[in-house]
């Protein structure tokens, strides 16, 4: 199973990566992380940005992004340290 | 001070006090007869039809906050289950009618349930919390992570609940005289709701769910339910409602 971390986005970086504040990690998860991470996104369930990366762009990111609370499946880190990961919403605030 | 209103006759400021948070809810007394409600709630618990949601053994009806990302969904699922609210009131007053005919006097606006794209919008939602069942601190606006749909763009938006049926014991209302701001995000729990550090000595008010009495409130006001005792269920009928203009205001779950 792969770890997990929640938080919130805090900056957006580029059309395929943020700075995250950590606030939750999985119990069992294989790794300890950092109260703030930089996450590479491979894939997001956020209908608003596109799949195909060169249709993206950061005002974009940052209004379906910024401040939202995250859930955060990680496949590893990458050359610049960023964790790899799965993004998608987390639960909800309210029903 | 920070105290609920009791509706006797509804004044300018009822409905601005509401949508500051002034007033932490207002309480409209017997909005429908206790016959009334008995009879309607004998039939909700005869009904298949139902989901479950978090904290919540049973519901009837579709909610945006289960479909944040799965607009079609959500609007498929909110034609099939306003046809179920139909069929189950179609033989008697609508109390969906009767609690939009209510805000309407009290905030003397025109009120109707939202539409996008000519699509409906989920009508209503029952909620049935059975022994044990509680809800978790949360709020419930749409206006930060629901911008997929238009009514996130909708002012000052409120919720409305009325009680069909009243626990045995428990299953109590709590406002918190706090508002969600998007900070506030950051003590989010992974599955539903805020951590209960948010609220600590902040003021509360309780509020019965006493069958008849429909709620008034602020859903940015942070709100939970307390676990309802014993083998009545907890019924309520819900919606949320903001402003399409100055006088038109509409409705949706």
């Amino acid at each position: 199973m792969a770890d997990i971390v929640w938080g919130t986005v805090t900056k957006i970086i580029s059309t395929n990566s943020f700075e995250m504040n950590v606030s939750h990690q999985k119990d069992t998860n294989g790794d300890s992380y950092q109260d703030i991470e930089e996450i590479h996104f491979t894939q997001i369930d956020i209908p608003s940005i596109p799949v195909d990366e060169s249709s993206r762009d950061i005002l974009q990111i940052e209004q379906n992004l910024k401040d939202k609370f995250v859930k955060c499946e990680i496949s590893g880190r990458n050359s610049e340290n960023r964790l790899v990961c799965s993004v998608s919403h987390s639960g909800a605030g309210g029903y | 001070m920070w105290t609920t209103q009791i509706l006797r006759e509804a004044t300018n400021s009822t409905y601005t006090d509401l949508v500051s948070g002034k007033t932490p809810a207002l309480i409209v007394p017997n909005v429908l007869s206790s016959s009334f409600c008995i009879s309607l709630s004998r039939k909700i618990l005869k009904t298949n039809l139902m989901g479950v949601n978090l904290g919540i053994s049973k519901k009837i009806g579709t909610s945006l906050s289960s479909h944040i990302y799965k607009k079609s969904e959500y609007f498929s699922n909110a034609l099939l289950s306003n046809q179920t609210l139909k069929n189950l009131f179609s033989d008697n007053v609508s109390p969906i009618d009767v609690m939009q005919q209510t805000i309407s006097k009290i905030s003397q606006k025109k009120i109707s349930s939202a539409f996008e794209n000519e699509m409906i919008y989920s009508i209503a939602m029952i909620r049935i919390h059975e022994h044990g069942d509680s809800v978790h601190l949360h709020r419930d606006n749409s206006d930060f992570e629901m911008s997929e749909y238009g009514i996130s763009n909708l002012k000052n938006q409120l919720s409305a609940i009325l009680y069909l049926q009243s626990p045995l014991n428990g299953g109590k209302l709590t406002i918190y005289n706090k508002m969600w701001n998007k900070n506030d995000e950051q003590m989010r729990c992974p599955e539903f709701g805020y951590s209960s550090d948010l609220i600590k000595n902040v003021p509360q008010k309780n509020i019965f769910p006493i069958a008849g009495n429909m709620v008034i409130f602020n859903p940015k006001l942070y709100h939970k339910v307390e676990s309802v005792i014993g083998i009545k269920s907890r019924i309520s009928l819900g919606f949320f409602f903001g402003e399409m203009s100055k006088n038109h205001l509409c409705s949706w779950t």
